[in-house]
């Protein structure tokens, strides 16, 4: 089989001329926050933010809704309790109807630490697998490392994105918009 | 948002407060004393109820409290004070066992078993004797009471010290404390509560007792911090973030009360070693069959399911339910436990009961409510205060 060069770069993204974003930079969370709030009210919708520590209120400021993923681990949750009694049951009831210790072929009391354990397990893999599906993981590399000053987001800058998905969203307007709330330094990056 | 709060109760509210404890902690004891007069048996067999949710309470305050001071924890801060107090009403429930002790040959079958003649008892005799008994009870209340006052003394110092030294202080008390509340509370729930059925033994009971307790407490702290915002009190120094977090442990509490009773009900179920069903089939005997039967719902299901979501550890209105909700059934759990031992038919409910618990928690109440008039609502001293007004949850 011959490689494609470019069928591979389609693939992973690499050398369009796509625009992930604006990014700005802030000096303190409070800066990042009061920002965010603005950036919000000018009517962007698609915004992120990277810092090196949690910061209270941004995921507020920027409208950032809380994750699904607690619903989806409370559903997969329950289908691992109900696997587990219905295995129990089926197994023990149904298939092959074996009398232990005198005690019934099928009850809830001895199926509950069964149930207890697949519900946690069932739990933990929806919790882990729903978090890497929810945020596109596995990937090579994220666009806002072609951000200039990337490493700084995790010492001591705050970065405020405008994603280039946003309907409004205009490279130079959008750069502009982030210098008036206050961004030290602007830069377009290239997905 | 403005942080500044009153953290001195003022007088007039503590007077009211006090008067109206004082009040109904007078009108229930004559209660319980023109009851005890009426019929002594009834008065001690309610009594035990009533002594053992309030004794519980507050094992579940001074642990919780050693283990703020262990962990550093600076969400918590706010209402530690409110934690404090309920710990403090621990000491003197040495006075409110004074009744237990009067009560022992009506409350403990023990007293009166003749255990030469069975071989289950015999090698149980020497433990429960009524004087050792005695002195456990006063080793375990003098002990309680040491630490207890120790770690207040340094928590209340530092209100006015403002100073490390008495972090240190209460933490270097709070480590061996950890050990000693498990490890006394669980001999207590032996002796004053397991020890109702003298046959029945079961290991996990202490922490059966203590969680259950625990999650008292924890829902104790949450009425009061939401009485208190009612009436406009620390308003702005226990928020809506506080709030989440006592949901948070309410809910851990359920979850783990529940793990504990389950686990203690599969190994005598899986076992079923007959000195050990017994104490089941007495509960499932006659009308407690029902409380039984009814005890996953309302002490896992409903208020598990109800605290799940975010959204409602965050409902005022939701918290003060559960809360309250809570408190009842740990109530329902402790009659569930010791009741049927004298009333081998069903629930026989008597004013009885009503008036002996009124009582242990009016006169509780008065103890924690007392500390109030001294003593700032919020320890305003610890280095962590400020951290902990602010703190949010992620």
């Amino acid at each position: 089989m011959k490689l494609d060069p470019n069928a591979i770069r389609e693939k992973l993204g690499i050398g369009e001329d796509k625009v992930y974003g604006v990014i700005g930079e802030f000096d303190d969370p409070h800066e990042l926050v009061h920002a965010g709030r603005q950036i919000r009210q000018m009517g962007y919708t698609k915004l992120d933010a990277m810092t090196p520590f949690p910061v209270h209120g941004i995921e507020d400021a920027l409208g950032i809704r809380r994750s699904i993923l607690g619903w989806i681990v409370i559903c997969v949750g329950l289908c691992g309790t109900a696997t587990a009694f219905l295995l129990i049951w089926y197994c023990g009831a149904i298939n092959d109807k074996f009398v232990i210790g005198g005690k019934p072929l099928f009850d809830f009391t001895f199926s509950i630490p069964i149930a207890f354990e697949l519900t946690v397990l069932f739990s933990a893999f929806a919790s882990f697998l729903g978090m890497w599906a929810l945020n596109g993981l596995p990937r090579l590399y994220h666009p806002s490392m072609n951000y200039r000053d990337a490493h700084r987001a995790s010492d001591d800058k705050f970065l405020l994105v405008i994603e280039a998905d946003d309907p409004q969203f205009e490279a130079r307007r959008a750069a502009e918009h982030l210098r008036s709330v206050g961004a030290g330094a602007v830069e377009v990056v290239e997905g | 948002m403005s942080h500044e709060d009153n953290y001195q109760m003022e007088p007039a509210r503590w007077s009211a407060g006090r008067n109206a404890l004082a009040f109904a902690a007078l009108v229930a004891v004559i209660a319980c004393v023109a009851g005890c007069l009426q019929d002594p048996a009834r008065f001690f067999h309610s009594y035990i109820v009533a002594f053992g949710f309030v004794a519980a309470t507050g094992l579940g305050a001074f642990f919780f409290v050693m283990v703020q001071f262990l962990s550093g924890s600076a969400a918590s801060v706010t209402v530690r004070r409110i934690m404090e107090n309920i710990m403090y009403t621990l000491p003197f429930g040495a006075l409110l066992f004074i009744p237990v002790a009067l009560g022992l040959k009506d409350i403990y079958s023990w007293t009166t078993y003749d255990a030469a003649h069975d071989a289950a008892m015999r090698w149980k005799a020497p433990y429960l004797s009524e004087k050792f008994f005695l002195i456990r009870a006063a080793a375990y209340f003098l002990v309680w009471s040491v630490w207890i006052f120790s770690i207040y003394r340094q928590s209340t110092k530092q209100d006015t010290e403002k100073s490390v030294r008495q972090m240190y202080a209460a933490s270097r008390w709070s480590a061996p404390g950890l050990f000693l509340v498990v490890v006394l509370g669980t001999l207590a729930s032996y002796d004053w509560f397991m020890s109702i059925e003298p046959k029945w033994y079961s290991t996990i009971f202490g922490l059966y007792i203590l969680s259950g307790g625990a999650l008292t407490f924890m829902s104790m702290v949450t009425l009061i911090a939401l009485g208190f915002r009612r009436a406009g009190v620390l308003r702005n120094s226990i928020t809506l973030e506080h709030y989440h977090d006592l949901g948070k442990w309410m809910f851990a509490l359920t979850a783990f009360y529940t793990y504990i009773a389950f686990a203690q009900y599969l190994l005598i179920w899986y076992a079923n070693i007959p000195e050990e069903t017994a104490w089941y089939r007495h509960r499932i005997a006659g009308g407690w069959f029902w409380i039984a039967i009814s005890m996953p719902f309302i002490r896992f299901i409903i208020p598990f399911f109800t605290l799940l979501c975010r959204p409602a550890k965050r409902n005022l209105g939701i918290l003060g339910f559960v809360a309250v909700w809570s408190v009842v059934v740990e109530y329902i759990d402790l009659y569930w436990v010791a009741m049927p031992a004298y009333y081998p038919a069903g629930p026989e409910l008597s004013w009885q009961d009503f008036a002996t618990l009124a009582a242990t928690v009016s006169l509780a109440g008065l103890v924690f409510w007392s500390r109030f008039k001294k003593h700032k609502m919020v320890p305003v001293g610890d280095l962590r205060f400020e951290q902990g007004l602010y703190f949010e949850n992620a």
